[in-house]
């Protein structure tokens, strides 16, 4: 199964409140900033006009920014990239904020921005409109960032007629506390190999 | 009247995170979805629970809401007539 | 590499019933599981929802207490599924589960019992696991409304390519909570009555729960349906609302009969949801396909959507409509309403079934096709 000939073409980490792409610094910011003004401001950064950023929550933001900067760093994505993505913790920022909508004792009310980004693949969803990316999408949960099973499921959409022809593939656990997310492309050229060692590594790497 | 329109703009901006907008920046007769502001569906139901929330107006017919949400006056016109 | 994948048998609990044997009667008898619901509990004005009874289930489950509502669901699904077909529980059995919200009723509700980490998807794959003692930990799949069929799709590939699985099983379930129910009143996407999948008069969806799930063997059986095609492709256009034109679907069906290699499916289980905007893009979707002639319904009107369990119980539903060699008709269609026309089943009907397509859509825009056939 470790049998490929699948590379990673560039990836992007945001580890509490830096960022980093193919390990070089990107954006850091203080650790007692809040994670939404982190984001924003690391959007700011991006020098983009996408005003529908500020509606997302904080986990598509996180992967909207580690998308973006992959795009610029190893170039547009093909229409046919697929998106494999997982997380422990689902959409758990947008999730209590609806429960605490929902729950609160002095007129509780629902609101449906809010309530749009309680699935995990929304995040997908907001990068295909940002690329115009028509592929297929795959959201797992695991307790922990999986490579073992990331790197052969991921392979295994690159196969076949429907095939991408690139994958990117993402761990993306964004929570009140924790911000761990590391997006990585795939595609048939690149520096690294696409192996569960080397993404071990590369995931580690800030703990080095 | 104008105070309402004021605090319409302030609302939207908030409620929508139009973050790139400013109060300045928004006329009471701009055309909130199509061509003017561009908001979307979402955004539409947004302003809903807005009118519910903020001056406990009820709206759950879309064609009506339509012409509601035309631009920040007929909104201010709409609640001037129905606030509770 | 394995390429011939199988469902080898199924199992249900929904709002119609325990079994698959009985809902699939129910559906023949057309009864439907939605009714008015007031319950302040789950929303503050009434709402049609089909909902399972209680008192049909909760004493045919053992160590109540240390299992959530949801997790009590599962655990009597795969216990019948287990139990029916005597599945091992070793190592060469996958398990996928399909649920877009979990265990969700818990969070931040003053009224759960358990404490609030529950709610992570994690700790219910990690509960079901513990009660079967399971080789190998369940793949959680969480993928909005696709979530039933992606899991499918997902096992069917681990079969494929993974050889220390010979079997899997999938199953998905979603349960009706505040939640979810004061989400989909906030976009308004609500029926205010029985929904109507596909009619001109449509005005909205029906809630559902169930837990429903399907046996995958790379091995043929007597009575087994192949997976034969599937195809998943993401509008890119809004994250709330479909594609006008389908593209996503489209794109997804087109893979799914590519891949199959077959012409025509005898009948469609459509999503459904009898969203104006869902039916209206499936309607189109299926035109652009050719597909305008085939028989189609929504199983909707007889469960509800039941989220994440919505693919599996769809699936299941429409794979003994298939074996019957009976199609189901649609529950709630009286006129066309859709721009594009559709051959809505308004009767019951016996004539030779082969092969169906099932098709599913979800929220952030994304697809997916599976074509099944008779071995």
């Amino acid at each position: 199964m470790e049998t490929t000939n699948y590379h990673i073409r560039s990836y992007c980490t945001i580890r509490g409140r830096t960022i980093r792409i193919n390990g070089s610094y990107f954006y850091t910011a203080g650790t007692t900033m809040p994670l939404g003004d982190f984001l924003k401001s690391a959007y700011r950064q991006l020098a983009i006009d996408y005003p529908k950023f500020h509606k997302m929550d904080g986990l598509c933001k996180a992967v909207f920014i580690a998308a973006e900067l992959i795009a610029r760093e190893s170039g547009p994505y093909e229409r046919n990239t697929s998106l494999i993505f997982a997380n422990r913790s689902s959409s758990y920022l947008a999730d209590s904020r609806h429960a605490r909508d929902i729950f609160r004792a002095d007129n509780p009310i629902a609101s449906p921005a809010t309530f749009v980004y309680t699935l995990p693949n929304i995040a997908l969803g907001e990068i295909s409109i940002r690329h115009q990316l028509q592929s297929e999408n795959g959201f797992f949960i695991f307790d922990s960032y999986l490579p073992e099973f990331m790197v052969p499921y991921a392979n295994t959409t690159l196969k076949g007629q429907q095939a991408a022809h690139a994958a990117l593939c993402g761990w993306a656990e964004v929570t009140d506390e924790t911000c761990d997310v590391l997006v990585y492309r795939i595609d048939h050229v690149g520096q690294w190999p696409h192996s569960v060692e080397r993404l071990k590594r590369l995931y580690n790497e800030e703990d080095e | 009247m104008s105070e309402l329109t004021e605090e319409l703009k302030a609302k939207i901006i908030a409620q929508l995170n139009l973050e790139d907008v400013s109060v300045d920046d928004l006329d009471a007769q701009t055309p909130l979805f199509g061509d003017g502001l561009g908001l979307d569906s979402i955004d539409a139901l947004e302003l809903i629970v807005m009118l519910d929330k903020s001056y406990g107006i009820k709206l759950s017919d879309p064609k009506e809401g339509r012409k509601v949400f035309e631009t920040i006056q007929t909104m201010a016109d709409f609640i001037e007539a129905n606030r509770t | 590499m394995r390429d011939e994948i199988y469902i080898v048998g199924d199992e249900v609990i929904s709002p119609l019933g325990i079994g698959s044997e009985l809902n699939f009667q129910r559906l023949r008898e057309a009864h439907t599981a939605i009714s008015p619901v007031m319950d302040a509990g789950l929303c503050d004005h009434p709402i049609h929802a089909a909902r399972i009874d209680e008192t049909q289930w909760t004493h045919l489950v053992c160590n109540s207490a240390r299992y959530t509502r949801l997790e009590r669901l599962f655990i009597l699904t795969l216990q019948r599924l287990i139990n029916k077909h005597n599945i091992p529980l070793d190592n060469g059995t996958l398990v996928i589960i399909s649920t877009t919200k979990g265990n969700i009723g818990l969070l931040a509700n003053p009224e759960s019992t358990f404490p609030e980490g529950r709610a992570r998807i994690p700790a219910m794959a990690e509960a079901i696991r513990d009660y079967f003692g399971l080789g190998n930990a369940p793949i959680p799949v969480s993928n909005a409304c696709i979530s039933g069929s992606l899991a499918i799709s997902v096992a069917r590939r681990l079969l494929s390519y993974d050889c220390r699985y010979q079997r899997a099983i999938v199953v998905g379930g979603d349960e009706l909570s505040k939640f979810i129910v004061s989400g989909f009143d906030a976009f308004q996407a609500l029926a205010d009555g029985p929904c109507r999948p596909f009619d001109r008069d449509r005005n909205g969806l029906n809630l559902g729960e169930a837990v429903a799930a399907v046996y995958l063997s790379t091995m043929p059986a007597p009575n087994a349906v192949q997976i034969k095609g599937v195809g998943s492709f993401n509008d890119a256009n809004h994250i709330s609302g479909p594609s006008r034109t389908g593209e996503g679907l489209y794109l997804s069906i087109k893979e799914a009969m590519r891949e199959a290699g077959i012409v025509t499916p005898d009948f469609i289980s459509a999503h459904g949801t009898a969203t104006r905007y869902n039916d209206e893009m499936e309607a189109v979707a299926f035109q652009r396909c050719g597909l305008s002639a085939i028989p189609t319904h929504s199983l909707k009107g007889y469960f509800g959507h039941t989220l994440g369990a919505s693919g599996l119980l769809e699936t299941a539903m429409a794979i003994h409509a298939l074996k019957n060699n009976e199609l189901i008709p649609s529950s709630g269609f009286a006129h066309p309403g859709t721009s594009q026309p559709l051959n809505v089943t308004t009767q019951r009907k016996v004539q030779p079934l082969h092969a169906f397509l099932k098709t599913a859509s979800g929220f952030g825009g994304c697809n997916i096709a599976t074509i099944f056939q008779k071995v």
